[in-house]
């Protein structure tokens, strides 16, 4: 195991976990609070995995991750404002 | 080769965003949640983002990991301030049509 993937492996645990289970408790601010972590956690662990194993195009999937994540996060944030 | 610098960079970059996910989980007020998603965007971010940077060298591949890691950063700020207003919306601390 390279230390690029050892690195992705430590991410998913620290930082997608926690997003995982505090958008599955507690209320509607809190789990949007957990997505936004997970929407930027996510795209680093394909960030790392693109390096670990050597392909550039896992870059690609982070990119529109990356991009996706942020819109899906202020259509959530306008939506759950309104009630 | 992973060199030393870009083992500390991801090491230190990895606490942050485990710096973040504590947070998020321990902390006790909505509003203190959102203020710990902070690491994660703005210290994470580009300390990986860096060490990819140093990993591959000049040319395309890093251009594009900068270009994800300049959007990521952007995107968490905007986040997070989107997040803090619907919070203030539906506590009533502010009007929901507000600014028009």
């Amino acid at each position: 195991m390279t230390p690029w993937l050892a690195f992705a492996a430590a991410l998913l645990l620290v930082g997608l976990a926690p997003a995982v289970v505090a958008a599955g408790r507690r209320g509607t601010m809190d789990r949007l609070a957990g997505l936004a972590l997970a929407g930027t956690v996510a795209p680093l662990v394909l960030l790392e995995l693109s390096a670990g194993y050597r392909r550039t195009s896992y870059l690609d999937t982070a990119l529109v991750l990356a991009a996706l994540s942020l819109t899906g996060s202020l259509v959530f944030a306008r939506l759950v404002a309104r009630r | 080769m992973t060199t030393i610098a870009e083992i500390v960079l991801l090491v230190a970059g990895t606490m942050a965003v485990a710096l973040a996910g504590l947070g998020l989980l321990v902390a006790r007020t909505t509003a203190l949640r959102l203020h710990f998603l902070a690491p994660a965007s703005s210290l994470g971010v580009p300390l990986v983002v860096a060490a990819l940077a140093v990993d591959e060298g000049w040319g395309r591949t890093a251009g594009k990991v900068v270009l994800i890691g300049v959007l990521l950063l952007g995107s968490g700020a905007v986040t997070v301030s989107a997040l803090g207003r619907a919070t203030a919306q539906r506590s009533g601390l502010v009007e929901t049509d507000s600014p028009e």
